[in-house]
């Protein structure tokens, strides 16, 4: 019983350091852009003495901070929305019209999974230019898209395959065509496994940089990793206006997460323990 | 109105699974057929080749005299009711019903008006808002039929739609599509293995084996007549008693059993040169006292076991090397090891040939 | 004659056009076909163009000297990869990708694996616990670079705190050539710890009651029935945190850019970051594909050998 409850403690205690480990710098950002340089120096990691908010308005001062969210929004928006259609397409042809040798085709998507997007960066970068699509939004959505194309099928295939395969019979004599029965059953029946891609693919956009990086080269096309990188630039060893700048971009992501924690847990290792 | 038949069907499925071997049937406009087999025998296929999913290899269906091979399912004015149910999740009851109507471009307030007396007839009314989540297995099975009957088909097909449900619900929807098929006279098949389904609701049975029709008939000719040894077993409930015989003639054919003649007064087939031969006798027609019958066959033997079902009991018996099955009704006294007389009703033998498995007998008696 | 042969002819491809519209029609039911051609196509394109072809033409360009503007004309052979390979920056960038894969699983993995061992009943504080331990693998690896950053400063942050209570000169850990990179992977345990454990955790609340009680019925301790049972039982999800290591490892770009860029004299650059630096940056098209090609040269060995190894084992 004694040495239950040493274990117990012990437990705790490393699991409170752990906590520790994982929430003291990110407490030390929240709290950085409210201190004055001075105080930072002194107090990196306590509460400020003095609460300054100059540093934190400042980040909003010029307005661009809204249009860096803006542009990872309808970056994000436009990737998730093209790979849930696409992938659902995709992986309907695999379930349910299973055409001749379709599973090599799937095989295709599958081992493209495997490989670094990061290795074929260059052609890549140059494919890009060559379709006319440098520093546009487009050459960063369809891309990214791409890339997450064999992942979403993978899920979506094999959600569509645990389907029952009554129901397509059903809608066939109900006088579903394959496309009706695809927009009519298959689409409102996948809402979970349309969340959990989505929000994968969400979570991954939002905080791409190295595409961006290469493709974007005017600010007024800039998603906030791009910014915020800018932004340390500028203001080089300024901490606590990048402090206060890192807390206003990680904000949307964290309330975010704290939102929708169940589809994002799920996106981001369901498909791992599914697949 | 519609009659539906099948001109040498033939399923092979990839891989060269030969499912279905010419399968013939005409059915009639508004019978009610019942197609009944073992498992995997190709019950399942055959209807789902008259509805449309699955290609047919080979041979030609035809509803109203028309070939209907190349055409959609829902070109064919069918309907059908899945083993599953396989309603929609998403939808309420009522936009279950309603899809087909929906697809087929039926605006609201007709959509409406047709889903309305469906609903009514199948006591569905106050669950149209419901998920079929939310149903009980019961009103699941009606949501499909309301399903399959909102689009006034000319033929209806149940694949095993009872076969979720419970003793006691099957009876009842048993009960209901029986009701139902009397008021609305449509064409209706029926896939089950439940012998007491095919019984009850069949105007005609087709018996499958191995993708290969075994016999089709009334009800009472399957269970009466069976055309051979496989659907003799396969229908009747304890199977009925097969015991191996010797088939002789001096004044007329006899068989012996153990050492006991049995002489037989209908007719043998008389091209059968075959001597050897299966006798089938079922439990229920051995009996244990000679009342009722105008002039039984004796047999002696040995009562080897006993059991009591309630109104029934059950003995089996042997007579040489062969074990028979013998019900009767309780109230007869007999003991277990007792040595007694079975008395046969000479009308209701049956005999095979070994050789092809046909009957080769027929009663004289003329069965009522 | 000629007569003839034509009308044959005619004759042959009239049946051909009825075998084609035959096999059309008996494989367009519900418009099968034409849906194939409507949604197969699109994924196919997108994939070909931006992921399969690139990596074609990686091979391709790394045998060329090509700024990226007109064809690649200058054919230099094998001298890409000569030259990449006497480079003691990519060296480095091997080894530092290296010590990346080492430090996941013999440090990362465990650590995760414990601490999902300890919170993955549920309750409302191993709930908590988990939210905490999964929201740095949110965070944007940029964001998560800069507040790393900040932390190691050596003016600022813990760094300073640090030196200060030893009394020794201020240190810049970033910028300490033998250091830089062992700062670096911490940040990264930071970062991905929270991932693998909820691979874990979601594999140990699959893993059926009855059979951890049935061994603490057979008398198994604690650690017996994590060790013979639990860990056994979730084999599958360790076999896809090791391969999402590896793979992450290989492809590690975002973090190393805010808190590094690389530096101190290149001795923190991973594959891609000397990638991007010494190919992208630069518009060295043939000597980045080079690197390119190392990498997936890399990717490929390993999926193989974990096909061949680890899927093996599990089947
Ligand atoms: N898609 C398929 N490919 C290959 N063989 C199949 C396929 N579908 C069915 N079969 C085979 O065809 C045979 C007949 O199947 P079917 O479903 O028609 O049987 P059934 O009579 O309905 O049986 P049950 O009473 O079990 O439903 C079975 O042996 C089955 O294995
Ligand atoms: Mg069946």
């Amino acid at each position: 019983m004694f040495a239950m409850r040493k274990i117990r403690w012990g437990k705790y205690i490393f699991l409170m350091l752990v906590a520790g480990f994982v929430l003291v710098p990110m407490f030390a950002t929240v709290l950085g852009g409210f201190k004055s340089l001075g105080e930072l120096r002194t107090n990196p990691f306590g509460l400020p003495d003095v609460w300054e908010f100059e540093y934190y308005a400042q980040v909003f001062a010029d307005g661009s901070i809204w249009l860096l969210m803006k542009n990872s929004l309808i970056i994000a928006f436009f990737s998730v929305l093209l790979t849930l259609i696409i992938g659902t397409m995709t992986a309907f042809t695999f379930s349910h019209i299973k055409f001749a040798g379709y599973k090599y085709i799937y095989n295709y998507f599958l081992i493209g999974m495997m490989f670094p997007a990061a290795a074929a960066i260059l052609p890549l970068f140059l494919k890009i230019r060559d379709l006319g699509l440098l520093d546009s939004l487009s050459g960063v959505v369809i891309p990214q898209v791409a890339f997450g194309l064999g992942f979403s099928i993978l899920l979506f295939r094999s959600f569509f395959e645990q389907l029952p395969s009554e129901l397509f019979d059903a809608a066939r004599v109900d006088g579903c065509s394959y496309i009706k029965f695809y927009w009519h059953v298959i689409l409102p029946l996948s809402t979970p496994i349309l969340a959990t891609v989505g929000v994968f693919v969400l979570v991954a956009s939002w905080n791409n940089y190295l595409l961006p990086l290469l493709v974007l080269n005017t600010e007024q096309q800039y998603p906030w990793t791009l910014g915020i990188m800018q932004y340390r630039g500028e203001y080089g060893i300024e901490w606590n206006r990048i402090l206060a700048y890192v807390t206003v971009t990680i904000t949307p992501a964290i309330v975010f997460f704290l939102f929708a924690q169940k589809y994002i847990v799920e996106g981001l290792t369901g498909g791992a323990v599914k697949g | 109105m519609a009659s539906v038949e099948f001109k040498h069907i033939e399923k092979i499925y990839p891989g060269n699974v030969h499912t279905v071997k010419d399968f013939n049937l005409k059915i009639n406009d508004g019978e009610f057929i019942v197609f009944l087999g073992p498992s995997g025998c190709g019950k399942s296929t055959t209807l789902r080749m008259l509805a449309g999913l699955e290609d047919i290899s080979g041979g030609e269906i035809l509803i109203n005299n028309k070939v209907v091979n190349d055409l959609e399912p829902i070109e064919r004015d069918i309907a059908m009711v899945f083993q599953s149910y396989a309603l929609y999740p998403h939808m309420s009851v009522y936009q279950n019903i309603a899809f087909a109507l929906k697809l087929a471009g039926l605006s609201k307030s007709e959509i409406e008006e047709k889903v309305r007396p469906v609903a009514d007839m199948l006591q569905l009314t106050p669950l149209l808002d419901r998920k079929p989540r939310a149903l009980s297995g019961g009103q699941r099975q009606r949501v499909a039929m309301g399903r399959a009957m909102v689009r006034t088909p000319e033929v209806f097909l149940f694949d095993e739609p009872l076969s979720n449900l419970d003793a006691k619900l099957r009876n009842s929807m048993r009960t209901e599509i029986k009701t139902l098929h009397k008021k609305i006279k449509k064409t209706t098949i029926y896939v089950t293995h439940d012998q007491v389904e095919a019984m009850t609701l069949a105007d005609r049975i087709v018996i499958l084996r191995d993708g290969k029709v075994e016999q089709v008939g009334t009800p009472r000719e399957i269970y009466h007549s069976p055309a051979n040894k496989f659907v003799a077993g396969f229908i009747g409930s304890p199977a009925m008693n097969f015991i191996p015989v010797e088939l002789a003639k001096d004044e007329g054919w006899h068989v012996d059993i153990a050492g006991q003649k049995l002489n037989l007064l209908g007719d043998v087939d008389d091209n059968q040169t075959d001597t050897k031969a299966t006798l089938g006798i079922r439990p229920c027609d051995i009996h244990i006292t000679p009342d009722l019958l105008t002039n039984p066959l004796v047999i002696k033997g040995t009562v080897e076991n006993l059991e009591l079902l309630g109104s029934t009991i059950q003995l089996t018996s042997r007579l040489g090397d062969s074990q028979i099955t013998v019900e009767a009704p309780s109230s007869h006294m007999v003991n277990e090891d007792e040595v007694t007389n079975f008395y046969i009703d000479e009308s209701r033998l049956h005999l095979f040939s070994d050789q092809t498995g046909l009957s080769m007998y027929k009663p004289n008696a003329v069965l009522e | 004659m000629s007569n003839e042969v034509t009308t044959i002819g005619k004759r042959s491809s009239t049946s051909s056009n009825q075998n084609v519209s035959r096999w059309f029609k008996k494989n367009n039911h519900g418009n099968r076909l034409l849906t194939l051609v409507l949604f197969l196509p699109p994924a196919l394109l997108l994939f070909t163009i931006f992921v399969i072809l690139p990596i074609g033409e990686a091979g391709y360009y790394s045998l060329f000297r090509w700024n990226g503007y007109g064809e690649p004309s200058q054919w230099v052979e094998f001298s890409n990869y000569v030259r990449l390979f006497k480079h003691g920056a990519f060296d480095t960038a091997v080894w530092n990708t290296f010590k990346i894969i080492l430090i996941s699983l013999v440090i990362q993995l465990p650590l995760a694996l414990i601490i999902a061992l300890s919170i993955y009943k549920k309750s409302w504080a191993n709930s908590l616990f988990r939210l905490i331990f999964f929201l740095p693998y949110i965070l944007a690896e940029v964001a998560a670079g800069l507040i790393w950053r900040f932390v190691f400063d050596g003016d600022y942050g813990v760094m300073a705190r640090f030196t200060e209570a030893l009394n020794t000169d201020t240190w810049y850990i970033l910028a300490d050539k033998n250091w830089a990179f062992v700062a670096i992977l911490v940040v990264l345990v930071w970062k991905y710890f929270g991932f693998h454990m909820m691979i874990y955790i979601a594999a140990l609340q699959g893993v059926p009651k009855d059979l951890i009680e049935a061994s603490k019925l057979d008398g198994a301790s604690r650690f017996q029935a994590i060790w013979y049972v639990k860990i056994p039982l979730i084999m599958s999800g360790i076999t896809i945190s090791i391969f999402f290591s590896i793979l992450g490892a290989l492809q590690t770009f975002d973090l190393i850019m805010p808190l590094t860029g690389g530096g101190p004299s290149n001795s923190t650059h991973t594959l891609v970051s000397y990638l991007y630096t010494f190919g992208i940056t630069r518009m060295n098209v043939g000597f980045g594909s080079a690197v390119g090609v190392v990498l997936f040269i890399c990717c490929v060995i390993f999926a193989f050998t974990y096909q061949s190894t680890i899927m093996k084992d599990k089947k």
